[in-house]
């Protein structure tokens, strides 16, 4: 918890927290892009054009989750956020009506732009709270938790993936749970819109 | 699919609101070329992220969600319709319940050999854990792959459906 400083690759010595703020032109880039799209999908008015905004947010996101050393959830993040629930939002207008309008951007009424506006205010007050990317006194990468996984996933389970020793073994109840959910889910579409088939 | 932006302004004639019915396809020779190239290797990426989750990043999950983007993409390309014609309904519904029925049985079989539940060191087969693990991935795949093509059509084709159900009831009362 205390301020170590980190000496990081040209000898110079940073704080965490300055650590953290050093970002990569790459990472700097592509945080700009993902807020672009966030705020475009926010006050466009065609709600296609909102859909297509979303789905470069999400591919922007899964790009950030690469870089950021998370492929398993970049790979859901592109699959599902960019993909599939493109998809089921563009069949979705496509079954309803597009309001044509002359204006192409709508501003969030003020007591919308207020509420949101106050949840980011709260998220942004925990940022100094977390530590800096890649921080070596980050607390998980000396939590006993995280040391016993990686000393032990492959003796215990034979995968080299730990993250998939985790989701499959250590928490295969909770995995068999969330399997559950999914299968539910597309039951419940099934009995939503009274259909004994799905295609 | 209504990437045409043509909106309801479309139909001078009052035909607007059957148009948006039928679903606004239009069909395009770039997207059909492009999905006709793409979508084996996107087949094989998803096979290849679900069976090599146990030993690289992914796993079932997403695998499974990257397997029925293709017929995602088929659909959007050639039509719902013809795709939904194609593809079998039994199939998608053997998936998924196949896929959690494969996970809960792995479980069991584990409690059958004198183990807990889920433990897959019990099973009297080479490296039992990590093909357990494995097998269980693929069912993952296999659940998620049915939910999300199942969801897609399902979606598309909306409560009209619905109605020869809702006439069977209608004639037993």
């Amino acid at each position: 918890m205390s301020p170590i400083p980190i000496p990081i690759d040209g000898g110079a010595v940073l704080t965490p927290l300055q650590a953290g703020m050093t970002l990569t032109p790459l990472q700097a880039a592509i945080l700009a892009f993902v807020l672009g799209c966030a705020l475009v999908a926010a006050v466009l008015r065609d709600v296609l054009g909102v859909i297509i905004a979303s789905a470069a947010y999400s591919l922007g996101i899964a790009v950030l989750w690469v870089i950021l050393r998370a492929p398993d959830v970049a790979l859901t993040e592109a699959a599902v956020g960019a993909g599939v629930t493109t998809l089921l939002f563009l069949l979705t207008i496509a079954k309803t009506v597009r309001p044509s309008d002359e204006r192409r951007l709508e501003l969030p009424s003020p007591r919308t732009a207020v509420v949101v506006l106050a949840f980011v205010a709260v998220l942004a007050a925990t940022v100094p709270a977390m530590p800096a990317i890649g921080s070596p006194d980050a607390p998980v990468v000396d939590s006993r938790v995280t040391e016993y996984y990686l000393e032990n996933a492959y003796e215990q389970t034979e995968v080299k993936n730990v993250v998939t020793a985790v989701l499959a073994a250590y928490r295969g109840f909770d995995t068999l749970g969330e399997a559950v959910v999914v299968f539910a889910a597309g039951v419940a579409v099934l009995l939503v819109l009274k259909r004994e088939v799905f295609v | 699919m209504s990437a045409d932006g043509t909106g309801p302004e479309r139909g001078p004639e009052g035909n607007t609101a059957r148009e948006w019915e039928r679903g606004p396809y239009v069909e395009s020779t770039i997207i059909m070329t492009t999905v006709r190239v793409v979508s084996p290797f996107i087949l094989t990426l998803g096979l290849f992220v679900m069976f090599h989750g146990a030993d690289s990043a992914g796993g079932g999950f997403q695998g499974g969600a990257i397997a029925a983007t293709v017929l995602l993409m088929l659909a959007f390309a050639f039509g719902i319709e013809p795709v939904r014609d194609w593809i079998d309904p039994g199939t998608v519904l053997i998936l998924m319940a196949a896929g959690v029925a494969n996970f809960v049985l792995i479980g069991l079989g584990a409690i059958a050999l004198g183990g807990e539940f889920l433990q897959y060191d019990v099973y009297p087969i080479y490296h039992g854990t990590k093909y357990s693990i494995e097998l269980i991935e693929l069912g993952i795949g296999a659940v998620v792959a049915g939910v999300i093509t199942g969801l897609f059509f399902l979606i598309a084709g909306g409560f009209e459906a619905a109605e020869p159900i809702e006439d069977t009831v209608e004639d037993e009362s």
